[in-house]
């Protein structure tokens, strides 16, 4: 059963076992143990709520420190915070806003939404969504142990340097951002490439790329844009995070650096992030109208066209949080007409929205009560935001109040708002219950009206010259009665929140129980029980139409009744479908890892980093780095052929073979998405490098490159013909020839390790002075990058030879060569790219 | 020339990404080719929009526009041959070549009328 | 003791009387309306341009708004219409007329015009302020960035630099072209009333060119946030006559302010104790060179002390030696305990003799 057969077509059961039986089969394997083991859970049910719920928490949190922020402002001349306070509330409010509720509310509820969306049991990788959730926590409790310590960052949410150097913010403050944000952000990078592959991947039988739900495609282009926007931030975040531990002068000007750089990095990242924010929840509208407007969306494809155009034109906007850095009008220009061009994909979907409730029978339920408010305030953002886009208006408000409204119109209304219409959509889903639409009223009224008395007067504070992140101000410039009139109106619009959120909790309780698909939605979610079981589906059915439960409304029963495929379970495997991106046709049967502690482990042993490096305990930092790495390659171990993943490869008769033991399985895909964030942050390197080359003032090129030539292409070499050799393996274990597998493997990890310690001599003797000068410090970074991908491409290689010794790998189950080929392919083409830009261009050019 | 377009599979979905990847190239080429070009060479400001600078820039454009137009029009035709799965993509990728095509005429505009290194 | 002093009569005088009418009338609206009217006044108001630069950006933040609210009024109208309007079944074919005119008209038309005519007005406005060549070169003032005060420099002085700090004085009715740079970290230059905003970045310098109507005083602050004292970093804008300009740089020659330190006997303990506290960080022509701290030359002569924080008055040196960290949280001159008190009173009374 292991040839691979792309056509397969899945038998349904002959003799389907009476429902309740299955769903005992089904949760014998699926189910969630209780008690500590709870900790072990990765079903991504389980695992979306609990990002959400602490997300909640973030959210409290962030706006209590709002609320402290606005008392402070309320009048001129207070003493409510020290300017010290102030800025470490304010800085922490942006941060926590952004990085611990924003993204990972928004993640989270993919997390939940997208498997149940697309016909699927769980997202692709579970072990890494455990990974990420964990992740996340630690960071945030690591990131909200500064506030309590009162050594909280103080320098902005954006960190610019040299205000966040040591020089000027000595103590730890930045140290926890630089190190909590890039922790926090492993959880966004891992949920970010498994939702891709889930997407592309795990689609049930039938639902082509064109058949997806908008809400699939809006999460898949988030998911795409978190891939490639956040690299930036952790490149930039080690930078800076290197100069402050140990003196490497990427931005300090007399180094040969440029604080102009690290404003590049985060906005490179910081300006993605408003649109990986907003697509989601614009995701959310674009599910929520066509239900409450009875019909389908009108221009679906205009909503592909508008998703893809903002996912693509939001990378090209970065420069326009920078008009006054002084970067030269003509390319202001070219930043503000791109700026200028995502008003068009933006349009589009509103009036695809409008064109719906047009033309179907909208009804003003609670969730559309929201999505109008959504509506009212995004566009007001958005046209503010092509106001901003403007260069001479930009430098007038720029820095101040309006901007500080323009912000909170786009991400409140482009995400809060969106995001509660879908929660209050979705609740009957969470718990079987529906909220009450009075207190539901209520709450939605005190929060629009105090957002916009918040706000909308805010524009005119700005207006007036109040520049933002004052902690205080004088009388007699106009600005305090707009102030308290902002300070009143914010603390209704929290008196609001708290209501919603007290529907929310109350609802669990005393909620009238929900009928089945209570709005009378088109999406397979619905298809769920209320609340849903850990694998989701008993059966996963074929789709043919984009509206699976309006063209057939029975298909939640036929589904519970286990009358579509894979409903069997007496294997013991986790299983789900694997299917083809485009066509959604069935490949594989794709078996997924059970519960697991070692993400949690892993994670725990990366927070353990984290502290040491913060407290700068370096060889503690260094040994949890080893335990953390062991871990994640125990992970790495137990799949495949392993006892604890899929020893035995037998499958139904007509059903396509298991992922493990075909060449084309996701952890492809998941491999070549993590190269694609791993590209992204690579060419950031090499922004950086070229960067500071051209522009830093006081750029010093040594006359002779430090780097041996001879020994970087020796070690080029080595990687090369490495790859090759493993490329001519994998073609070997594709037609089923596996003699000498793991001579081969050992062979090819021993080239990858002499590479290793030829760099490492290359490194060494070049004699590189980090602290002194930009220059040096940048080139380090560049080679250490290198080290850390030949080792770690020769140590998979290693354990890949151990893996045919041990027969979990071979013409049986040939597939992971081939993961790990792709990796060796990727060190090829940045190791020679690295040597073009570090050891010859410069010889080339000179400095 | 038609072979040529038909060997680029323009119903295939990944044409849905190639053409703002283009313009995102693009954009990187210009806004870098221009910062490597003030940094390097800055024309002297007397001579307003008529530098060397504004004309490569210009001319680097242009080629992006005609690409960027071809294949539009390639999706174009493939749209009206086929129905179903593969219209819907060559229908989507037409128009996101189109918009690629015009967000380069756009963004490229300000190259006629300002002066490159003030 | 904090007391904030008023720089601007007329709009007080304004606020004052709108107050006694809405007592009058006593009609929430015309609160809103009276506010929002005399609100567009003020120091730092975008909305009260003083120059060319920001006229232009006054007018286009007008039509702007204007066009936005018809957009945002007529779209969320629309949405509500959608809801109340009776429905209409209609053919898949009508639908998809029906749907595309919305999306082409408002997705694609709306969005490109408007973008289209909103580049058409601002390139030109953004033109303005680019420093281009002029037939005569304009007056070029330095405003260097500090944590957190202001350093001015005017190297095109006749006889020499002028180096003050605090206070920005320019000739009016003329372009200005001001370089600017940081010190330490990054602050921005931005003087509302006249233009936008530049960086001020250690390392770099940056140029802008603005030009105030008539003679007149503008308030500005940092815009750039860079550090605790950012809300304490004013700088006093004054556009004088051209005349009155070139005098006033006369009168800061460094010899002259060299004469008017020294010239005095009765305040020679004073200047002792400038010398053995003071001297190493502040300057003060003729006396010392320090750069660390704001230059005093011509101290007794400036509107307002600690970059704004208080209005120069008799007396107000002295209170500043005494308070200056209640007064200005967190700012970098140490606290002076170890001074005596008579010893501060004698420095604040000289240093405020320091008027040209």
């Amino acid at each position: 059963m292991t040839t691979i057969n792309r056509q397969a077509t899945p038998q349904e059961p002959q003799n389907p076992r009476d429902p309740q039986g299955l769903h005992e089969d089904l949760h014998e394997i699926w189910g969630n143990p209780r008690g500590l083991k709870a900790l072990t859970i990765v079903n991504h049910t389980t695992l979306g709520l609990r990002f959400m719920v602490t997300g909640m928490v973030f959210f409290l949190i962030g706006g209590i420190l709002a609320m402290l922020v606005r008392t402070q402002l309320a009048f001129p001349d207070q003493d409510f915070m020290s300017p010290d306070i102030y800025n470490q509330v304010t800085t922490m409010h942006g941060t926590v806003m952004m990085f611990l509720f924003a993204i990972p509310m928004l993640e989270g509820l993919a997390i939940y939404m997208i498997p149940k969306m697309i016909g699927a049991r769980d997202l692709v990788c579970p072990r890494l969504t455990s990974l990420g959730y964990w992740c996340y926590l630690f960071g945030g409790i690591i990131l909200m142990s500064s506030l309590v310590l009162e050594m909280a960052p103080n320098s902005g949410w954006f960190m610019y340097t040299p205000l966040s150097s040591s020089e000027y913010a000595p103590g730890l403050g930045s140290d926890f951002w630089l190190l909590g944000i890039t922790f926090v952000e492993i959880s966004a990078l891992s949920a970010g490439v498994e939702l891709v592959v889930s997407i592309l991947r795990t689609r049930t039988q039938g639902m082509a790329l064109h058949k997806m739900p908008l809400f699939a495609w809006y999460i898949l282009a988030m998911a795409l844009m978190i891939v490639v926007g956040f690299p930036p931030l952790i490149l930039g975040s080690i930078l800076l995070e290197l100069e402050r531990a140990v003196g490497m002068p990427f931005f300090e000007i007399a180094g040969g650096g440029d604080p102009i750089l690290w404003q590049h990095l985060f906005w490179l990242f910081g300006h993605p992030e408003v649109y990986i924010i907003f697509l989601p929840a614009a995701g959310i509208v674009s599910t929520l109208i066509p239900v409450f407007a009875g019909r389908p969306i009108v221009g679906y494809g205009w909503v592909v066209f508008a998703i893809i155009v903002t996912g693509f034109i939001s990378f090209g906007l970065w420069v326009h949080h920078m008009f006054t850095v002084g970067i030269p009008q003509l390319a202001q220009a070219f930043f503000s007409a791109a700026s200028m061009l995502v008003a068009v994909p933006t349009a589009i979907q509103v009036f695809v929205w409008l064109a719906t409730l047009w033309l179907g029978k909208p009804k003003m339920k609670l969730p559309m009560l929201w999505i109008m408010g959504f509506l009212i305030i995004f566009v007001c953002g958005g046209l503010t935001g092509v106001m901003l886009a403007l260069v001479p208006f930009n430098w007038q408000v720029h820095d101040t109040h309006f901007v500080v409204a323009h912000m909170h119109y786009v991400l409140v209304g482009g995400m809060f708002f969106p995001l509660i219409a879908g929660l209050y959509y979705w609740l009957p889903l969470f718990s079987g219950r529906m909220p009450s639409e009075t207190i539901g009223k209520w709450g939605f009224w005190l929060t629009f009206l105090g957002f916009n008395g918040t706000f909308l007067i805010m524009h005119w504070t700005g207006l007036l010259g109040m520049p933002r992140r004052i902690y205080t101000y004088d009388t007699g410039m106009g600005w305090d009665i707009f102030n308290l009139l902002s300070s009143v109106s914010g603390f209704i619009m929290s008196a609001g929140i708290a209501m919603v959120l007290l529907d929310i909790a109350l609802h669990f309780r005393f909620g009238k129980p929900a009928k089945q698909n209570p709005w009378n939605a088109d999406t397979l979610e619905w298809a769920n029980f209320m609340p849903p079981s850990a694998y989701n589906f008993v059966s996963l059915p074929k789709i043919e139409t984009r509206h699976p439960l309006w063209d057939d409304p029975d298909l939640p029963r036929t589904m519970a009744e286990g009358k579509h495929s894979l409903s069997v379970a007496n294997h013991g495997r986790r299983e789900m479908w694997g299917t083809d991106p485009i066509t959604g046709k069935v490949r594989e049967i794709i078996h997924l890892p059970g519960n697991s502690w070692l993400p949690l482990f892993a994670a725990m042993a990366l927070a353990v980093v984290c502290i040491s490096l913060l407290v700068r305990v370096y060889p503690l930092a260094g040994v949890f780095v080893i335990v953390a790495a062991v871990l994640l390659l125990r992970w790495s171990w137990e799949n495949g052929a392993h006892p604890k993943a899929a020893p035995d490869a037998e499958v139904a008769p007509g059903d396509p073979p298991l992922h493990s033991r075909t060449m084309d399985g996701p952890g492809l895909w998941a491999m070549a998405i993590a190269l694609l964030a791993n590209g992204s942050f690579f060419l950031c390197y090499l922004f950086g490098w070229f960067y500071l080359w051209t522009v830093s003032p006081e750029w010093r090129m040594p006359e002779t490159s430090p780097l041996s030539l001879i020994g970087l292409v020796l070690a080029g070499l080595l990687v090369t013909f490495g790859a090759g050799v493993l490329e001519k393996c994998v073609r070997g274990l594709r037609q089923k020839r596996d003699a000498g597998l793991a001579i081969s493997m050992y062979s090819i990890s021993a080239l990858g390790f002499v590479q290793v310690a030829i760099t490492l001599w290359v490194l060494l003797s070049a004699n590189l002075e980090v602290t002194e000068t930009a220059h040096d410090a940048i080139m380090m970074v560049g080679l250490v990058y290198a080290l850390i991908h030949g080792g770690l491409g020769a140590i998979l290689t290693l354990l890949q030879g151990l893996r045919v010794g041990y027969g979990y790998v071979g013409a049986h189950a040939p597939f992971e060569p081939a993961v790990v080929a792709q990796l060796w392919r990727y060190n090829v083409v940045t190791f020679w790219v690295l040597v073009g830009a570090l050891a010859v261009l410069p010889r080339v050019i000179g400095s | 020339m038609t072979s040529n377009i038909e060997r680029l599979h323009l119903t295939h979905p990944l044409h849905f990404v190639i053409g703002l990847t283009l313009w995102c190239i693009w954009f990187v080429a210009v806004y870098g080719g221009h910062a490597v070009a003030c940094a390097v060479a800055p024309p002297a400001p007397e001579q307003g929009v008529f530098t060397l600078v504004n004309a490569m820039l210009l001319m680097v454009s242009l080629a992006a526009t005609v690409l960027l137009a071809v294949l539009t029009l390639g999706c174009c035709r493939e749209a009206k041959r086929h129905e179903g799965r593969l219209r819907f993509n060559a229908a989507v990728s037409a128009g996101l070549y189109l918009f690629s095509t015009l967000g380069v005429v756009f963004t490229a505009l300000p190259i006629l009328g300002i002066p490159p290194c003030l | 003791m904090r007391e904030r002093y008023k720089r601007h009569a007329a709009p007080l005088s304004i606020q004052r009387l709108t107050r006694q009418r809405v007592n009058q009338l006593a009609a929430p609206l015309m609160v809103i309306a009276t506010l929002f009217l005399t609100g567009c006044a003020g120091d730092k108001s975008i909305l009260d341009p003083a120059g060319q630069a920001a006229r232009d950006v006054v007018l286009i933040w007008w039509i702007m708004l204007a066009f936005g609210t018809v957009v945002l009024v007529v779209v969320v109208a629309l949405w509500l219409y959608a809801f109340k309007r009776k429905h209409v079944t209609r053919t898949a074919v009508e639908e998809r007329r029906i749907a595309r005119r919305w999306i082409v008209g408002g997705g694609i038309m709306l969005p490109v015009l408007s973008i289209t005519a909103l580049l058409a007005f601002g390139v030109p406005a953004g033109q303005r302020m680019l420093p281009l060549p002029l037939s005569e070169p304009p007056e070029v003032i330095e405003v260097i960035g500090h944590q957190w005060w202001w350093e001015v420099r005017y190297p095109g002085a006749e006889g020499g630099e002028v180096v003050t700090s605090n206070q920005l004085i320019m000739p009016a009715g003329e372009p200005v072209d001001f370089h600017v740079t940081g010190a330490d970290v990054i602050h921005a230059f931005w003087v509302p009333r006249l233009g936008g905003k530049i960086d001020m970045i250690p390392g770099r310098v940056n140029r802008i060119r603005l030009e105030a109507d008539e003679p007149g005083v503008f308030g500005a602050q940092c815009a750039e946030f860079c550090g605790v004292g950012h809300a304490h970093m004013h700088l006093y804008v004054e556009a004088l006559e051209r005349d009155e300009y070139d005098a006033w740089l006369a009168e800061r020659q460094t010899d002259q302010l060299a004469s008017l330190a020294v010239n005095d006997q009765q305040h020679e303990p004073a200047r002792e104790a400038f010398m053995t506290h003071c001297a190493s960080c502040h300057r003060v022509a003729g006396l010392s060179a320090g750069e660390v701290g704001p230059d005093l030359s011509d101290l007794g002569s400036r509107t307002s002390l600690g970059a704004g924080v208080m209005p120069m008055e008799e007396g107000a040196i002295n209170d500043w030696l005494h308070n200056h960290q209640t007064l200005k949280p967190s700012n970098l001159m140490p606290v002076h305990d170890d001074i005596d008190s008579a010893t501060l009173e004698s420095l604040g009374a000289w240093l405020e003799t320091l008027s040209p």
